[in-house]
């Protein structure tokens, strides 16, 4: 028996490696490790007001950071019973479309397009002047400016925190980008073309695991009351924790959600297969990438409608609800650019946080993604096509390895 | 160096969230001139060849540390390189990381169920505990005009100017309303270490301190104007200390 090791994992985020188990020349196992130093971000919030939350759980991720930010205000929210106004709701939304364009873009055009052109990472690209590193990289800073615009940065964003927004975007800066978003719906078919070739792809099996999105209205839901999942079952957010049921496994940081036999899968491919696209059947997991493109092209379409409605709202309108701390229990369901965020919170009578729940997308993906190397790899022997190939299948789950090890208490 | 050479650097992360990483990527209209004058042999965030080992001109580490491999790495990266530069509040004073203080076992057992369930870990410490640093680039994430101006300048074989003076400098440059003084918010603009041109208070958001302590900070009348926000002492200090030490 011998062992292969992708290490380190490049062109994801975060410290990673595959080990591939070979007897007499045949895969026959294979383990992910998620190597990212644990960093107790569930121990360290305990006793904590909750109002210093939302600005310490960004800190997990730094590409999912407003997500990580309206997910905990939310789950808070929820726990206190506290209604945000409406207009805090939309610009969350806004910085929410932002993030998803921004980290799909660095997918799809840093991570993944030096892949599809034999280039070992985006600078060479950029310095062999190919025509979509430019212009990838332009998409990518849109979403940047999306989020700077509604959440004061790209990366940690400061507007959101219990209660709503703290601060409404100029109406002239709303218009413009809704203007801006539309053109750039007109443009995406050249740039995004490349990433939606089948014979781009090396040969694969189909994507393994069950499908599941948060259940809402609207083409491109971010966060919802439950979830549905491809085999039909419904599942209300205070419940999702027992079904995500995590395990620790020895060689790696990170918990699993679903177990080898039953694996789950979350993230665009699974989103846009829930919601009845075709346009990625037949690319198996290399579909995400595909289902990227679809989603970029709706949350585009979203800006734009959504920035104009903002740009109208009345000067001096209200974007924080008045609360007082108060002891309660809250789950908040959010879609994330990789996939499902559940975060989960216990607080007590002095506002404190008693109990901490987060489950990323990349941990329930695990189970999922080993499965898929070892549906995909088999029958390939040479040592050096292998290690690529694995490169190839981990990258195209987007995985966030911060986000994933962060660790969570055994359920 | 002659400007003609490309800098020799590597990007290499410990402890953190990719932050800092990220912001660099996110300079997307200096990238390609940047890429021009750089010859980047380490950053397996955004490339995939090997780093073939050898020496740097600058090593850029952003996280903190907190394993005995982590700490390898510090070292290796020390040796190999001209100059080391600490980016992000994780490498300068240990972070959001250094608030899980503690028992290490009983943090982690009580996230993994058993302290043995993961590798050995120690609480994260800033590198210049362990290692000379030679320039701090600071915030949560950092400025990425920052970073540019880092390698511009170290491309020119000099270093950039540092910011020796509070955020209050910047703010009041911008001419906004004072959140402290005139609407009472807990911002930590008198104490905190300039560079950022005020972001968060030029966008009505109190300072939260990211870019760490000042030098000669004021801090016995920074906490006196907080507790007129109606903060108490302890919600102060955990806010003085979110990034990790008072540094």
């Amino acid at each position: 028996m011998s062992v292969l090791h992708l290490t380190p994992l490049t062109r994801v985020e975060g410290h990673g490696r595959v080990d591939l188990v070979l007897e007499a020349g045949k895969l026959v196992d294979v383990r992910l490790a998620l190597e990212e130093s644990p960093r107790l971000f569930e121990a360290l919030l305990v006793g904590r007001h909750c109002r210093e939350v939302p600005a310490l759980v960004c800190r997990i991720c730094a590409i999912c950071s407003a997500v990580h930010r309206v997910a905990a205000a939310m789950a808070l929210e929820a726990a206190m019973g506290i209604a945000i106004p409406p207009l805090a709701r939309g610009i969350r939304e806004l910085l929410l479309l932002g993030g998803h364009i921004e980290s799909h873009a660095l997918h799809l055009f840093c991570l993944i397009l030096p892949d599809l052109t034999g280039h070992a990472s985006l600078l060479d690209l950029a310095r062999a002047g190919h025509p979509l590193a430019a212009a990838g990289l332009e998409l990518k800073a849109f979403g940047n400016r999306i989020q700077a615009l509604a959440g004061g940065r790209p990366i940690h964003p400061v507007n959101v925190e219990i209660g709503g927004v703290l601060s409404t975007p100029d109406p002239g800066a709303l218009a413009a980008l809704a203007e801006e978003s539309r053109a750039r719906q007109a443009e995406l078919e050249t740039l995004l073309g490349i990433f939606c070739r089948e014979e781009n792809y090396p040969a694969h099996a189909a994507a393994i695991g069950t499908r599941m999105a948060v259940a809402a209205p609207g083409p491109l839901p971010l966060w919802g009351e439950e979830l549905v999942l491809g085999d039909g079952r419904r599942v209300a957010a205070a419940a999702c924790r027992e079904l995500f049921a995590e395990v620790v496994v020895g060689y790696s940081h990170a918990k699993q959600s679903g177990s080898r036999q039953h694996p789950l899968l979350t993230g665009a491919l699974a989103r846009e297969e829930m919601a009845g696209d075709e346009a990625m059947a037949g690319f198996g997991i290399h579909g995400n990438n595909v289902a990227q493109v679809q989603e970029l092209g709706k949350a585009l379409a979203r800006v734009a409608a959504l920035a104009q409605e903002l740009a109208g709202a009345k000067p001096g309108e209200v974007t924080l609800a008045d609360w007082q701390a108060d002891a309660g229990i809250g789950t908040a369901l959010c879609e994330a650019p990789r996939g499902l965020l559940l975060h989960h919170y216990v607080v007590d009578d002095f506002g404190r946080i008693a109990k901490v729940d987060i489950v990323t997308p990349t941990a329930i993906n695990q189970a999922a993604l080993e499965a898929q190397l070892l549906a995909d790899l088999q029958g390939v022997s040479d040592e050096a096509v292998l290690l690529e190939r694995a490169g190839r299948i981990v990258r195209a789950y987007d995985p966030c390895i911060s986000c994933a090890v962060h660790l969570l208490k055994v359920v | 160096m002659s400007s003609s050479t490309p800098l020799v650097c590597g990007f290499a992360r410990l402890t953190s969230c990719s932050g800092c990483q990220l912001t660099l990527l996110n300079m997307t209209a200096d990238l390609v001139p940047l890429a021009a004058r750089l010859s980047v042999v380490a950053f397996s965030m955004a490339s995939s060849a090997p780093d073939p080992g050898g020496a740097l001109d600058v090593a850029v580490i952003e996280g903190s540390v907190s394993s005995p491999a982590q700490l390898s790495t510090l070292l290796a990266l020390r040796r190999r390189a001209d100059r080391l530069v600490a980016v992000g509040a994780c490498a300068l004073s240990g972070g959001v990381n250094a608030l899980a203080s503690g028992d290490r076992d009983a943090l982690v057992a009580s996230v993994y169920g058993a302290p043995e369930a993961v590798e050995e870990s120690f609480p994260p410490q800033p590198l210049s505990r362990f290692v000379q640093v030679d320039l701090e680039i600071p915030g949560c994430p950092p400025e990425g005009a920052e970073l540019v101006a880092l390698f511009g300048s170290l491309a020119r074989g000099g270093l950039p100017a540092a910011s020796d003076y509070p955020v209050c400098m910047e703010c009041r440059q911008r001419e906004n309303l004072c959140l402290l003084i005139e609407r009472r918010i807990p911002c930590l603009g008198p104490v905190i270490r300039a560079g950022c041109q005020a972001r968060c208070p030029s966008f009505g958001v109190a300072c939260e301190g990211c870019r760490g302590m000042v030098a000669e900070a004021n801090r016995g009348e920074e906490f006196r104007l907080l507790l007129e926000t109606g903060l108490n002492e302890r919600e102060i200090r955990a806010r003085l200390r979110r990034f990790g030490e008072e540094a």
